[in-house]
């Protein structure tokens, strides 16, 4: 009987789904989370999907080998959990038959997908930060934007010798991407001589933050840092640090949050705090794509959301290089032979080899930025080795 | 033909149909949602299995969260083979869950519900927090698949085979169950417990095996889960997951067996129906748990009895 | 910051989130004394009331008071409907009439999030500035809400007390049969009571707004913990849940401050089976028979 009612619905599901396939279109995927508390990750990936079709198929399709193709988003929600994420890749891969795929967004849902994605040879562009989402194994498995073990090293060392702090306290969510953060910024913190004298976790469902930074300020801190937070948190932390009196400076070593932080905030409270600016918001691409985007979807733009535009650029090089929209095998290649590609983001390259032996990093510039009178003011600007 | 005829017909019909259906379809993500739907019937059923002596478990998805994640470290600790950690995993999970039904079953009604939840919190704090053996909230990574005979499971095709058998065992072993002596005794419970108690039956007995029963199969089920996936991690089974289970059995039927299994063959392919309704696929999956509690009390279940009892109404008076 | 000065900071924390968790906790309670409903869409109601106060006094820039008498009366009226067209249904089935408010919850949250998007906003505060008494610093914003929430029950209390519907509220909890032989119309009663105790949530949620965030996600955390103080206090009695929530404040405050946020949160659980199983009808609450 249920196995009536599935064959019988699933076609039925498809057919709504999916308008007839034409000859000369070529489907891209997304796999993000569009409901629930991750949507806005979601959002910011979907969104470059859609932009970066509207801009081919503006031009009146993508060509390659000689044949125009239209670009067609189709996108499935993960609800940010493993075994949706997994129905999802498995619908895209089999049912779909897509070879490209933008997302998933968090490091379960990347983990879960993987094996499903490299067994079939589709690509795959992730925001999931964890190590193991870029590995050798994974040969299709591509991650446009920058996970902290990469630019905490450069920008923490920036800030202790500007600054000069020696305690520094922290506070962050008791998931994956806050146990990894607080991980990777005590190592660096660490490496340049300070030390995280009151590191506490917090669940998620806490809203109120004020006993356990009251626990923190006890410990006398010189500098507080704000990374692994989601934005609203961390504008919540500056908030009620400033109310509990403290004045030293606030660091936000990772994730663009400056927006979040001065709305919540406030711009009295947001002296002195110095934050991770993963793009320049001062740069006419940017500004353009954030205005498109903004028209587009009534939302802010979360910067992630350029990178993997940025990502889909390479990609469309690559396909229109190795003449092929469907041998990834070729594609790949194509795309990791690109060098000081001119993207939204600025040139960019691959990186990853040393610390994941797998170069499928996308290497971009970030900058640190100084909050003043509301408005981030970049101070320094920062490659993987180095900020100045 | 009589009803029970018809119903032995119907099931061997199904098992046939359920046996040939991967050769019925090549494509995989077919298959694939077989899988969910087929250990989603699990849950759904066990946890039917507990609401038949009249409690309501709002930590089953935690049971199948113990199941999993001690049928994953088993695998990846101590090498112990699945399909063996699966079993295993269901024991203990059952055995934990005697233990404390022994304690909790004392309470009824929206006081068991209660605890139950809090039962699932406390379980989804550990496994956030005991990172050196969970590993915190990044999970477990890599849990080895079924094997049989060597042979490793991972296709969706063969897991679907050891998906099925492990369904119909559950199928039969309830059936059975609420067929025996066992099955009275539940039912009378949640009609009346106080009658049922002062009618000599030891209610508490009956509740934690009751308890302890369904538990244990959504550990295994849950383990089951995790040796498909590969993947686990705080977030895999959360209080939104016993939410689901208990939609399923609801929008079924709560009364039968079959229910259950009808919740979860409807509900699973769903969302794959409502595919770029994202924000709206929730509200309608409220909006048909609220509708079948209003005007369908008996589930989809009910359906089938209601047209057999007007063709019935129909067939007397000739 | 020294031993006295933590333990201040501590206290007037706690209090302000007790006196949330009491708001919280007295309409969920109040429903389930008189009505036996177990309402798992609680949060929704306070999350519906952070985004009137978010509209009426962010958006509109009307009075904050005016702010939270349109989140009581329209989050009111709103949960009487509710109560008319799903809840009443299921008058003799508890187990059904629960699962029925987990279905309202999931449409009132994915309703939301489809209206308002699901980005978190951020409200202004209500007053600026902290008030330093020697060592110690209070933000105002957090002194109005205790003043704010203390002031509420006040209110509600006189209306239970000394009107003839609260009167007739207090009579259906004690014994709907009697309550409907002196021919105290129960129909009428449920929805009021029902309106009234999510019109508490909506009025939590307001107050707690500028201090919190404004999201369609907001409401699980103090259903979670409207939970735990009515069984701390006893599922059904009002001076319980205003007790459990001060206590659990409190008690949350100084652990989280003393020993951290694991401590605060396990402790708050254990706490809560332990009271489930030796004492099921809570501090104040009484024994059922």
């Amino acid at each position: 009987m249920k196995r009536l009612l599935t064959a019988a619905l699933l076609p039925a599901a498809c057919a709504i789904a999916i308008p007839a396939a034409q000859a000369e279109t070529l489907k891209i995927g997304v796999l993000a989370t569009l409901s629930g508390a991750g949507t806005a990750w979601g959002m910011s990936m979907q969104g470059a999907a859609d932009l970066a079709a509207e801009d081919v198929n503006g031009k009146g399709g993508l060509e390659v080998g000689g044949k125009k193709y239209k670009i067609e988003v189709v996108a499935y929600d993960d609800k940010y959990k493993a075994s949706d994420a997994l129905t999802a890749i498995n619908r895209l891969a089999f049912d779909d038959r897509i070879k490209f795929v933008v997302g998933p967004v968090g490091s379960a849902p990347a983990l879960a997908i993987l094996p499903v994605s490299t067994e079939n040879k589709v690509i795959t562009m992730t925001m999931g930060f964890t190590p193991k989402a870029l590995s050798p194994d994974y040969k299709y498995s591509f991650r446009p934007v920058l996970p902290s073990d990469v630019f905490s090293d450069p920008q923490i060392k920036w800030v202790v010798e500007k600054l000069g702090g020696k305690r520094i306290g922290g506070l962050f969510p008791n998931d994956e991407s806050g146990q990894q953060v607080a991980a990777a910024n005590e190592k660096a913190y660490e490496a340049v001589g300070a030390k995280f004298v009151a590191k506490e976790f917090f669940e998620r469902e806490r809203v109120d933050f004020v006993p356990l930074l009251t626990r923190v300020l006890a410990q006398k801190i010189d500098a507080f840092e704000l990374d692994g937070n989601s934005p609203q948190t961390a504008g919540l932390l500056v908030k009620q640090l400033r109310e509990l009196g403290f004045k030293g400076p606030i660091i936000r070593t990772g994730g663009d949050a400056t927006a979040d932080i001065v709305k919540i905030a406030g711009k009295e409270a947001t002296e002195n705090v110095y934050v991770h600016q993963p793009i320049d918001l001062s740069s006419p691409a940017i500004q353009q794509y954030t205005k498109r985007f903004e028209d587009k979807y009534k939302i802010p733009l979360n910067a992630f959301s350029p990178f993997f535009y940025a990502n889909l650029q390479m990609l469309f090089e690559a396909m229109r290089k190795a003449g092929t929209v469907s041998d990834t095998d070729k594609i790949r290649d194509a795309m990791l032979a690109l060098k000081d590609f001119d993207t939204v983001l600025g040139k960019v390259n691959w990186t990853g080899q040393a610390q994941w032996k797998s170069n499928q990093q996308l290497d971009a510039p970030f900058y640190v930025a100084l909050i003043k009178n509301g408005a981030p003011v970049v101070v320094a600007k920062c490659t993987p080795a180095k900020c100045e | 033909m009589s009803r029970k005829t018809l119903g032995y017909a119907a099931a061997a019909a199904g098992l046939v149909l359920a046996i040939a259906v991967p050769q019925l379809t090549a494509n995989q993500f077919y298959l694939h949602l077989a899988n969910l739907a087929l250990l989603n019937a699990i849950f759904a059923m066990s946890l039917g299995l507990i609401a038949a002596v009249g409690q309501l478990s709002l930590g089953h998805a935690a049971f199948a969260a113990i199941g999993a994640y001690l049928s994953a470290l088993g695998a990846m600790q101590l090498k112990i083979p699945p399909i063996l950690g699966i079993v295993l995993a269901g024991l203990v999970t059952g055995l934990l869950a005697a233990a404390l039904g022994r304690v909790i079953l004392r309470l009824r009604g929206v006081y068991f519900v209660l605890v139950t939840f809090l039962v699932g919190q406390v379980c989804t704090l550990v496994a956030l927090n005991w990172e050196s053996v969970t590993r915190g909230a990044n999970g477990l990574v890599g849990i080895p698949p079924i094997r049989v005979f060597d042979q490793a499971l991972g296709s969706r095709a063969y897991f679907y085979y050891a998906a099925l058998t492990a369904f119909a065992t559950v199928f039969v072993f309830i059936w059975a169950l609420m067929r025996s002596q066992y099955g009275r005794a539940f039912r009378s419970i949640a009609e009346n417990i106080q009658l049922a108690e002062s009618s000599g039956i030891d209610t508490s007995r009956y509740q934690v095996i009751a308890f302890a029963l369904g538990s244990g199969i959504a550990g295994a089920a849950g383990a089951a889960m995790a040796h498909y996936i590969r993947y686990i991690s705080p977030d895999t089974f959360t209080f939104h997951d016993s939410v689901a289970y208990i939609t399923m059995l609801v929008v079924g039927g709560r009364q039968t067996l079959v229910g259950g299994v009808l919740g979860a063959a409807f509900l699973t392919p769903l969302p794959e129906l409502l595919r770029g309704l994202e924000g709206v696929q929730h509200i309608i999956y409220g909006a048909i748990l609220l509708g079948v509690l209003l005007f369908l009390p008996g589930g989809l279940a009910s359906i089938g009895k209601r047209v057999l009892r007007r063709k019935k109404g129909v067939e007397t008076p000739t | 910051m020294d031993y006295p000065t933590l333990l201040a900071q501590a206290t007037v924390n706690g209090l302000v989130i007790g006196t949330m968790y009491m708001l919280m906790a007295v309409g969920f309670t109040l429903v389930f004394g008189i009505m036996r409903v177990v309402n798992f869409a609680h949060g929704e109601f306070y999350m519906l009331g952070t985004f009137v106060a978010f509209f009426t006094y962010a958006q509109w820039e009307l009075p904050f008071i005016v702010a939270l008498a349109a989140a009581a009366l329209c989050i009111g009226i709103l949960g009487a409907l509710v109560e008319r067209a799903v809840i009443q249904p299921f008058r003799t089935d508890e187990l059904s009439g629960m699962i029925a408010t987990l279905a309202v919850s999931v449409i009132i949250q994915n309703g939301a999030v489809l209206a308002w998007g699901p980005t978190p906003r951020s409200m202004p505060n209500v007053i600026d500035g902290v008030l330093t008494i020697g060592p110690f610093t209070f933000p105002w914003s957090r002194l109005l809400v205790i003043a704010a929430a203390a002031l509420i029950f006040a209110a509600f209390w006189f209306f239970i007390q000394r009107t003839r519907i609260g009167r007739a509220m207090r009579a259906v909890a004690q014994d709907t049969e009697t309550a409907l032989i002196q021919g105290i119309r129960v129909n009428t009663i449920y929805p009021i009571a029902f309106g009234m105790s999510v019109a508490l949530a909506a009025l939590a949620g307001a107050l707690m707004a500028p201090i919190f965030s404004v999201s369609p996600f907001v409401g699980l955390t103090p259903m979670l913990k409207a939970f735990v103080v009515v069984i701390l206090g006893g599922l059904g009695s009002v001076p319980g849940a205003v007790v459990g929530g001060l206590l659990l404040g409190l008690i949350e405050s100084f652990t989280a401050t003393l020993f951290g946020s694991l401590v605060a949160d396990i402790l708050q659980l254990l706490l809560v089976i332990l009271i489930l199983l030796v004492r099921p009808w809570g501090l104040l609450g009484q024994k059922e028979a």
